[in-house]
């Protein structure tokens, strides 16, 4: 092997990268972005960025990959990986070959095609400059409309308030992250964002955005009409898949194995677009800043030495105001959960657990629980609910011995 | 220079603990890892968390933030976000009194 391409600039993509040289392989590295701005985290952009208080986080010093002979393209959309020629082809026609290439492409914003969509002051948020459009409308005591209340819209949501903005959301199921967390999680993250004069519907949906010339309303499905300074949509992102053409089989995502390679010679994926084979969740596709650095460092191990299973247990945490959230694991469906702690005074850990088996622990400002969950749901145990329930008792106790 | 600085007594830094002390503006963590006291920077070099609110594992350090892990011994990134190390110093036990050794800045 002496060229690896790297398909998307992300935090995945640049990750790999970084490993690949960390790792000490000295062939080509290529590293192909649509974005002009070298690799950044996104994580601040609703956060921290987005109230102004940090500028951007880069994955590696803009000036790092110069010094470590990646041949960086920015600001280039690859178009396609052509698995027949073996290249990458680029917009514009020019044709990189490849002896391994790695999908890294991430997601995109879902968009409903709803009228209004396209009026300015109508945002959606992923890139830094989505970002910094939001920034500019936020002015304090302004109003914000924001549609569909999953991590980003209940982030932006807290930012907002904390820059001194009225905001007003619509959310299509019955509570703030209803389909990850269930109704009495989710009612958790409703209480926290009312507490903070969050103005709340659920069950409802974005029908038309009015305005003349700029964004001046929201008109409902269920036919309320809300007046605001700028909206920001965020129901959801989808898998940019695009360049596996017909080369690379794509179902809900690109699928790879366990050790992150997809089903044809030399092709990998990792990050949002990988639909992974987990060996305790079975097929998942992770749309986190956590998985996509992982991934990143696990596929750059597996292209210089003998492929491992990935089997990282999952992990990500969401800043809302002064609450800190953390979930590890993976669950789709639960038949019991226990709560240490408690959810009222918003110092909790909830765990999620399908015949006895621990699948998932989140928590609100007990962030230990989450991470000492990660190893117990690795080795799929079966801890006892009066264990879980017990908020003195370490779940270090219950670890498998190290090796 | 570097000079030995009291930041505290030894009490406060019970086996297996990591607390942290303010030395001039700045904020220095000091480990006990099985009676061996390990003092570093305790600022995270990924988003300025303080390092000593994480969980101290052997001698890998884990930001409570977002995850990145510190060898407490060498200062070095083992684990990102974090890729720059964090500035580690001598610490010791003198007549119950706990002290580092930092440079004046």
């Amino acid at each position: 092997m002496t060229s690896v391409v790297i398909v998307g600039a992300g935090l995945a993509g640049a990750t790999a990268a970084a490993t690949l040289r960390d790792e000490g392989f000295d062939g080509q590295v290529v590293l192909i972005g649509a974005e002009p701005m070298p690799p950044y985290e996104r994580p601040p952009l609703s956060k921290e960025y987005l109230r102004g208080e940090s500028d951007h986080h880069f994955v590696r010093p803009p000036e790092w990959y110069a010094e470590n002979a990646i041949d960086a393209r920015f600001g280039s959309a690859a178009e396609r990986v052509n698995v027949t020629d073996r290249v990458v082809e680029l917009q514009g026609g020019e044709r990189v070959p490849f002896d391994e290439v790695v999908v890294a492409t991430g997601s995109r914003n879902r968009r409903f095609p709803l009228p209004g969509l396209d009026l300015p002051g109508v945002f959606d948020l992923r890139y830094a400059p989505d970002a910094d459009a939001i920034k500019a409308a936020a002015r304090e005591g302004s109003m914000a409309v924001l549609v569909g209340m999953g991590f980003i819209g209940a982030e932006v949501a807290a930012s907002l308030r904390q820059l001194g903005l009225d905001v007003t959301v619509v959310e299509f199921a019955g509570t703030p992250l209803e389909r990850v967390l269930g109704p009495q999680l989710g009612g958790a993250i409703e209480a926290l964002h009312r507490d903070h004069g969050v103005q709340m519907f659920f069950r409802d949906a974005a029908e038309r955005f009015e305005g003349d010339g700029r964004f001046e309303a929201l008109l409902t499905k269920e036919g309320r009409r809300l007046e605001g300074d700028f909206a920001v949509v965020g129901v959801g992102v989808e898998p940019v898949t695009e360049v596996a053409g017909d080369g690379i089989p794509v179902d809900n995502g690109i699928p790879v194995d366990a050790t992150l390679k997809t089903s044809v010679d030399g092709v990998w994926a990792i990050g949002d677009v990988a639909r992974h084979h987990h060996p305790v969740f079975g097929p998942i596709r992770v749309e986190h800043f956590d998985n996509a650095m992982k991934m990143g460092e696990h596929v750059a191990r597996n292209l210089v030495g003998t492929p491992s299973v990935f089997d990282d247990a999952h992990w990500f945490w969401s800043d809302q105001y002064d609450a800190n959230i953390q979930m590890s694991g993976f669950a789709t469906e639960w038949d019991d959960m226990v709560v240490r702690g408690s959810i009222e005074e918003r110092s909790f850990s909830a765990f999620l657990l399908k015949d006895g088996q621990l699948l998932s622990t989140f928590s609100m400002n007990r962030r230990f629980d989450v991470r000492r969950s990660m190893p117990l749901i690795a080795t799929k145990a079966r801890p006892e609910r009066e264990t879980l329930a017990d908020p003195e008792f370490d779940l270090r106790e219950l670890h498998p011995p190290k090796e | 220079m570097a000079e030995w600085v009291t930041v505290g007594t030894a009490g406060e830094v019970p086996e297996g603990d990591v607390t942290a002390f303010g030395v001039g503006d700045r904020q220095v963590a000091v480990a006990n890892i099985d009676g061996d006291l390990h003092a570093f920077d305790d600022t995270c070099t990924h988003q300025q968390c303080s390092l000593a609110e994480g969980e101290l594992d052997g001698t890998t350090i884990e930001c409570p933030c977002h995850g990145s892990q510190f060898d407490v011994i060498t200062g070095e990134a083992v684990n990102g976000p974090a890729v720059d190390p964090v500035g580690v110093f001598e610490a010791k036990e003198e007549d119950g009194q706990l002290r580092v050794l930092v440079d004046e800045e």
